[in-house]
């Protein structure tokens, strides 16, 4: 029983990781409509920046978040300027290629810089553990939900109340129109593209602490995070939130009583099952299903 | 340049590839060439459900179901090879089916990202399984030369297994894009409601595509699994090798077309084995930087792939023909 | 027995009732118009009917059979055809667009080449056979959608708004094509904003405004209607 609930409280807190990188990717796609293949890749260039930050200033991962971010902020927009918007009016077959070539060229330059070495940063701090009536919590782990849930609250906020806010979610729900009423859509790309980015970004500074960095660490985090969004519906903030710790959990419960290496097919068996019994996601308000496919 | 001198050309061109053997006994390349149309094969393969607009980055699955299937029948169960083809097939159906059944309703780019999800699960059960796939390490195809255990001593075998396979697939898709199946897919692809509208059931259509496509698919990872002796997870369900290269060489090629996968592989497959062997040594990765680049050139600039640039020097020369009236839409 | 049955149909979008308890019936061979103004959910009507969107409540009887729960597709081979209001060829030559719903009937490619090309030259179209329809002005394509749809050999065929977007000449090109559907032996209903060639060439109209049927006889009778009168003008009445 006890190593249930333990597996349980790992499980959501890294959900809570898992979340906000499903919300990058949510936000990306809801605004800009495209499905970003390199979205993982974020990730592993935002792990890589504060590595090295870390190996070459002595940086502290967590602190080095505040050049990092920017950095990523900066780097998705430049990606959105790029390589997106000269193909955004291109069918969108076309468009997955764009960022399937964005995602091998970033991968293999990762490769070719800094070779296929597994690097660790050690944070003696951050590898506590604390009993909670028996049931033992990482520090890292705990900061990291934290982290991730303040973070998307506080975009959560910025997008119900301030003006840049509401013209994205305008976006979202109707690009012409907003176009129409003045909304300067190729620069709220921009930004979606880099907010996205930077919050996928925190995610992997955010893990730092327990996974090695390597160039292909992203990859797996692109699937996840889409399938997330999937599971909790488009458009759906909460339901983004709700499914990211719902993935955390079955990842653990998965890697714990069936198999580590089976994890990753476990969750795309349930990604599976919800797509023919319940497509609009589990939290799905239906926003975005038709446009994916499913209705 | 009309239909029948090109026809007439492109038989020449077989014929003369087909006695390349005869001139060059070298081993590196009857291996080139044979490697060449496996990816002419694979890459038609691929090309098939892309009639209808669906692009799968997750073939390797089906070319690794028929790779294992034919390699564990052979290897443990002492089943020939010839026959393990069949199975190959079959098992690759299947993984077609199960694939296409549920991820068919999703729309273009949600539908690629799944089928990778539907590779790398694969991949992972593989390396996972090790009661029936040896794990990581593998399974190794014993060298017991003779037509029955398809193993050969020479390159030239494979040489004209893999062209007579080459030839197969194109047919095939070329038989496929021009009956109804084929003007339903592209229908699909055009307007999916409008082609269900009028009749046409397009997940049907989809599905049968898919099931072309995963049968030839597994088909070829069969005979390529005894042309290299040996098939391990990581590689066999490769994301990169086969299942991001066919959609390039398509890509690059001219994607939707029959000859596109072929032009393609036999642009691409010389130049990433020249890429990988020579900048590969000097820095690995460069050669999958390179292509990267070319991948995102071709989308931004030539979309319609090397045939689209072809065409646009056909059309040059023929002049323009027909009556052009474009008028805009009423609001 | 009527070809076309419409019992009790409705449909919510949210908090707007789209089409709101509506009934009528269509007999074999009769050209009926639906007239509205903009909103009042003619095309939602249609997609209700062709199977694109499903009703909250009420039914669709094609000959005496429920299309409840039949899918778009299963509905065209039952014999229910459609035009789109906004016209969507596919990507390929006119004659290839006019195949494909043959070919969903029968497979084989010749026959359903002869057949493609009979119906083009029925609506004198066979000139632009090889043509690709994003070259060609909006009223052949218009005729081409036409075509296509008649290409599924429907028993009731209905037209989503063909003359909306063409000039006087076009239009008088255009409007014999529904006779000749009907000559066909192919019952019609018919979507159209222009009231001149709605009224010539309907046998019977049927008036809805937000989503109610407000009136169902001949064109003369509707035109007449106080109420449809009082929708078109934009005004309130309880009474309607």
């Amino acid at each position: 029983m006890e190593l249930i609930v333990q597996v349980l409280v790992s499980g959501l807190l890294i959900g809570g990781v898992y979340a906000l990188i499903s919300i990058g990717l949510n936000l990306i796609f809801g605004v800009v409509r495209i499905i970003n293949f390199a979205h993982g890749d974020f990730l592993m260039v935002a792990m890589y920046a504060a590595f090295w930050l870390h190996i070459l200033a002595g940086a502290d991962p967590y602190l080095s978040a505040l050049i990092v971010l920017p950095g990523l902020f900066l780097f998705g927009m430049l990606v959105q300027r790029v390589i997106v918007q000269p193909i955004q009016e291109a069918s969108a077959n076309m468009q997955i290629f764009a960022t399937v070539a964005l995602s091998l060229i970033l991968q293999n330059l990762a490769l070719i810089f800094w070779k296929g070495d597994f690097r660790t940063v050690q944070m003696p701090y951050a590898m506590l553990t604390f009993d909670v009536m028996h049931i033992i919590v990482s520090v890292s782990r705990l900061i990291a939900f934290l982290v991730a849930l303040a973070s998307i609250l506080l975009l959560f906020a910025f997008l119900k109340y301030t003006f840049t806010g509401k013209a994205l979610r305008a976006i979202v729900e109707d690009n012409t129109v907003a176009r129409m009423m003045g909304i300067k859509v190729e620069r709220l790309y921009l930004l979606a593209f880099g907010l996205g980015a930077a919050f996928t970004g925190l995610g992997g500074i955010l893990l730092i602490p327990f996974s090695a960095v390597y160039p292909t660490v992203g990859a797996p985090f692109t699937l996840l995070a889409f399938i997330v969004v999937v599971l909790g519906g488009m458009g759906s903030m909460g339901g983004t939130f709700s499914a990211g710790l719902f993935i955390g959990v079955v990842e653990a419960f998965g890697g714990t009583f069936v198999s580590p290496a089976l994890k990753e097919a476990i969750y795309f068996g349930i990604f599976i099952l919800v797509l023919l019994v319940r497509p609009q996601g589990i939290f799905g308000k239906g926003k975005g299903t038709e446009e994916i496919g499913l209705k | 340049m009309n239909a029948n001198r090109l026809k007439l050309l492109g038989i020449l061109l077989l014929v003369a590839t087909a006695l390349v053997p005869v001139f060059a006994h070298s081993r590196f390349i009857l291996h080139m060439f044979t490697l060449i149309f496996f990816y002419i094969a694979l890459s038609s393969a691929w090309n098939i459900p892309v009639f209808g607009g669906k692009m799968s980055l997750g073939h390797a699955a089906f070319f690794g179901l028929g790779g294992y299937t034919a390699a564990i029948l052979y290897v443990k169960y002492a089943v020939s090879p010839w026959i393990g083809l069949a199975a190959a097939v079959l098992v690759a159906l299947i993984g077609g089916a199960v694939m296409t059944l549920p991820l068919i309703r999703l729309r273009g780019p949600f539908f690629t990202l799944a089928s990778i999800a539907f590779a790398e699960a694969l991949r992972m059960i593989a390396i996972d399984w090790r009661s029936m796939t040896n794990g990581s390490v593998g399974l190794n195809i014993p060298f017991r030369p003779g037509f029955a255990q398809l193993t050969f001593q020479s390159g030239m075998p494979f040489f004209y297994i893999s062209l007579l396979l080459a030839v197969v697939v194109v047919v095939i898709a070329h038989k496929i894009r021009y009956s109804a199946l084929g003007y339903h897919l592209q229908a699909s692809a055009s307007n999916d409601e409008a082609a269900q509208a009028l009749g046409v059931n397009t997940k049907k259509a989809h599905f049968i595509a898919f099931l072309w496509s995963s049968g030839l698919s597994g088909l070829i990872g069969a005979f390529y699994v005894f042309f290299i002796y040996v098939v391990e997870p990581n590689l066999i369900f490769s994301l990169t090798l086969f299942s991001l290269q066919p959609a390039l060489n398509g890509i690059i090629g001219g994607i939707g077309t029959i000859w596109g996968p072929v032009i393609g592989a036999i642009v691409m497959t010389p130049l990433g084995e020249y890429l990988r062997f020579y900048l590969g040594t000097i820095q690995q990765g460069l050669n999958y930087v390179v292509y990267g680049v070319v991948l995102i050139v071709t989308v931004n600039f030539i979309p319609g792939g090397i045939i689209s640039l072809i065409k646009l020097k056909v059309l040059k020369s023929k002049g323009a023909s027909g009556s052009v009236i474009k008028t805009k839409e009423a609001a | 027995m009527p070809i076309l049955s419409v019992r009790n149909l409705s449909k919510r979008f949210g908090g707007l009732k789209a089409i709101n308890d509506v009934s009528f019936e269509i007999l074999h061979g009769e050209i009926v118009g639906l007239i509205g103004p903009n909103g009042a959910g003619k095309t939602t009507l249609f997609n209700l009917i062709s199977g694109i969107l499903t009703p909250d409540s009420g039914d669709v009887i094609l000959e005496g059979t429920s299309l409840k729960s039949f899918s778009p597709v299963k509905r065209s081979l039952m014999g229910l055809g459609r035009t789109f209001q906004i016209v969507r060829p596919f990507s390929m030559s006119v004659l290839e667009n006019v195949m494909v719903p043959i070919l969903a009937r029968d497979p084989n490619i010749a026959r359903a080449r002869a057949a493609a090309f009979e119906i083009l030259s029925l609506l004198r179209l066979e000139q632009y056979a090889d043509a690709h329809p994003d070259n060609l002005t909006l009223a052949l394509r218009k005729r081409i959608e036409v075509a296509r749809a008649l290409a599924t050999r429907p028993k009731l065929l209905m037209l989503d708004e063909v003359l909306a977007g063409l000039n006087p000449t076009e239009i008088s090109e255009n409007l014999p094509i529904i006779r000749q559907v009907r000559d066909q032996g192919i019952t019609v209903l018919i979507i159209e904003h222009l009231m001149d060639a709605l009224m010539a060439v309907s046998e019977r109209v049927l008036a809805m405004d937000q989503g109610a049927l407000i009136a169902n006889g001949t064109p003369a009778e509707v035109t007449s209607n106080e109420c449809v009168i009082k929708a078109y003008l934009g005004e309130e009445d309880p009474a309607c």
